[in-house]
């Protein structure tokens, strides 16, 4: 049997290609005359405008990139956009011969590597286009299938997040006689790709983090009776509860 | 009631804090009647270990009496003593039920969290940081025991606090430390750290059988105890030039049979690497100084084991992993499973095997605690052992 959890043709060096994109085209777009200076060019006449159309690009790239799932020119106009820099910043050191200059020369060949890497890796992708992810969550749980069964069918509020989010439910005989595991799987395909799912995730409110949290509080509810709170997580498992943890010392009122 | 709280790195302090309340069915409130300040709070208080917040109350080696149980609890009773285990352990999980309590997989309210640091989660700890879970602990007046039907263990006759408290950690550290050593009788077992544990891993290596036990520190007051109350051999490692050439000869150019670290990530040494570690440490370039635990795996011979039972937080610099695959060595680890060796233990107390409490050297009122932790920190006045009394 094929393991298929995860696959899609973008993989995380396009998704780091992408932000980093991102990251560079903003420094340049909100502060033209710092980027200039660091990189060794004038800091007056037209070379900060220059610098907010490089960084124009560079957003639009970045976003493509994060936004498609087979993001393949977009690498590749990534590729075009280094050898632009590097044609601009040579002509840079010719006139102004500086130090800095050749830094940044080096630093545009650096990303040159991964650039040209990726975008020959995305290049050899044939066939229908992989955008949507496989995503799987399991927790094995100590018990018989029948019961751990009957406990999914007594949780009404996790079976509904099931179905609402279109994710499926399966269970089987863990091997060795180590229980049942419970495998939730759904697929993963945000409208706007990687760059909508990341808001999401970074909240702790992504489908994946919410499922992990649900099945392990499913796991100690069933195997225990209980989902265990601490004096500092007075609501059990929550990642979202988690930046925002008290001492653990015992709470004024009791809380439920 | 009253509580040592960890106030910040190297600050505890003893504060009012509310009673603890029943949180969950299977929960009991103990009263605690004698308590202990363990090396690996020092760890905690000197801030290496990630995820303390300030407030939270310390400890996790306790006994008392409960005071009252939740609904699921049907085993204790009011005025029951009890002697509390330090792992947090549901004893319904695949873990539970195979004795690795101290990895139970549902009673650790931050599991993710560990998940992210350790690759999965281990078990809830009283009092020792968020990442196991962010309970309250046990110095103090009162404490929350959740799972209370599974890990407190009924005593039942007069013998003192003083005799069974240490039940609760370091004794059951120390054995399953010298029970990793696969020691079948004739062994040579090398242990670094005459602290509390390295002591009782000590006595439990005698106890199963070991031939001849060499116990390491620099403390001479330490090795000082070992050798007046055990019937092993020590060595102070800063009279020495090299530990394992020093191990080497002691053991006709074989090496210890097994080496146990019972040093963990705060240890010294003698010599240039102290200051590369120690430096790349303040820096939280690496979270361990792992002096004790590079000296067991170059020392053990060919073939051995090296039991880890010292506690370290994340990642170490310089590990000498060549020398544990080529030599074919066997790396034992892991928190205490103390549920497992409790009533066994309890029985070899109450047989005479061993009285733990001869490495208590201070008994202070619990207010006194941040008193206490200076001693023990400091090493100040031969202080091997501190007991806390609410």
């Amino acid at each position: 049997m094929a393991v298929n959890v995860r696959v899609r043709d973008k993989d995380s060096l396009a998704v780091f290609l992408g932000w980093f994109s991102i990251g560079l085209g903003t420094a340049q777009l909100a502060a033209p005359r710092l980027l200039c200076k660091l990189v060794g060019a004038n800091t007056d006449g037209r070379a900060p405008t220059v610098m907010r159309l490089l960084g124009a690009r560079e957003l639009t790239q970045g976003t493509g990139i994060l936004a498609r799932p087979r993001p393949t020119m977009w690498v590749w106009s990534r590729v075009a956009g280094d050898g632009l820099d590097l044609a601009l910043l040579g002509l840079t050191a010719a006139k102004n011969r500086r130090l800095r200059t050749a830094v940044a020369i080096a630093n545009v060949a650096a990303v040159a590597v991964p650039d040209v890497y990726e975008s020959r890796f995305l290049s050899r992708r044939r066939g229908p286009v992989r955008g949507a992810m496989l995503v799987r969550k399991a927790v094995t749980i100590n018990l018989q299938q029948s019961e751990v069964e009957q406990a999914w069918a007594a949780a009404a509020e996790l079976r509904r997040k099931v179905e609402e989010n279109g994710a499926s439910v399966s269970f089987g005989e863990a091997p060795g006689g180590r229980g049942t595991e419970v495998n939730v799987e759904f697929v993963h395909d945000p409208p706007a790709g990687d760059l909508g799912a990341v808001a999401l995730k970074l909240a702790g409110k992504d489908l994946a983090t919410q499922l992990a949290d649900d099945l392990r509080r499913f796991k100690q509810h069933t195997e225990t009776g209980q989902v265990l709170r601490s004096d500092a997580t007075p609501d059990g498992h929550l990642l979202a509860e988690h930046l925002k943890q008290r001492a653990a010392r015992p709470l004024e009122e009791a809380v439920r | 009631m009253k509580a040592t709280c960890w106030m910040g790195r190297n600050t505890v302090e003893v504060d009012d804090v509310p009673d603890p309340k029943i949180l969950n069915e299977r929960d009991a409130i103990v009263r605690v009647t004698s308590t202990a300040i363990c090396g690996s709070d020092l760890h905690l208080v000197d801030g290496y270990v990630p995820t303390m917040k300030r407030g939270d109350i310390m400890g996790h080696e306790f006994m008392g009496e409960v005071v009252e149980t939740g609904k699921g609890v049907s085993n204790l009773n009011e005025g029951d003593r009890v002697v509390v285990p330090f792992p947090i352990s549901c004893g319904a999980c695949w873990a539970c039920e195979n004795e690795l309590f101290s990895l139970c997989e549902n009673s650790n309210p931050n599991a993710r969290l560990a998940e992210k640091l350790f690759g999965f989660p281990t078990a809830g700890i009283f009092g020792y940081s968020h990442l196991t879970g962010g309970f309250a602990g046990g110095q103090a007046e009162y404490v929350r025991v959740p799972f209370a039907d599974v890990g407190p263990i009924r005593i039942e006759n007069g013998i003192s606090d003083e005799s069974v408290l240490f039940l609760s950690d370091i004794l059951p550290t120390g054995y399953m430390g010298a029970e990793f050593c696969e020691i079948k009788g004739g062994e040579v077992i090398a242990i670094w750290g005459a602290g509390p544990v390295g002591q009782f891993a000590a006595a439990s290596a005698k106890l199963l059988g070991a031939e001849r036990v060499i116990l390491i520190d620099r403390f001479a007051y330490r090795l000082r105890i070992a050798q007046e109350n055990l019937d092993i051999e020590t060595l102070n490692y800063e009279d020495v030039d090299s530990v394992p050439e020093t191990l080497k000869e002691l053991t006709g150019g074989r090496g210890p049979d097994a080496c146990i670290d019972a040093v963990g990530l705060e240890s010294h040494y003698h010599g240039p690497a102290y200051a590369y570690d120690r430096v790349k440490q303040a820096l939280r370039q690496e979270t361990e100084r792992p002096f004790a635990l590079r000296e067991a795996i170059m020392s053990c011979r060919n073939g051995g084991v090296v039991s880890v039972i010292g506690v370290y937080g994340g990642l170490m610099d310089k590990f000498p992993i060549g020398a544990v695959m080529n030599r074919g060595l066997t790396i034992k680890s892991g928190q205490c499973h103390v549920q497992r060796y409790m009533k066994p233990l309890l029985d070899r107390i109450l047989e005479g095997d061993i009285d733990p409490s001869f490495i208590i050297t201070h008994r202070i009122p619990l207010t006194d605690a941040p008193r206490g932790y200076d001693l023990f920190k400091r090493k100040q006045d031969d202080c091997l052992k501190v007991v806390l009394k609410p």
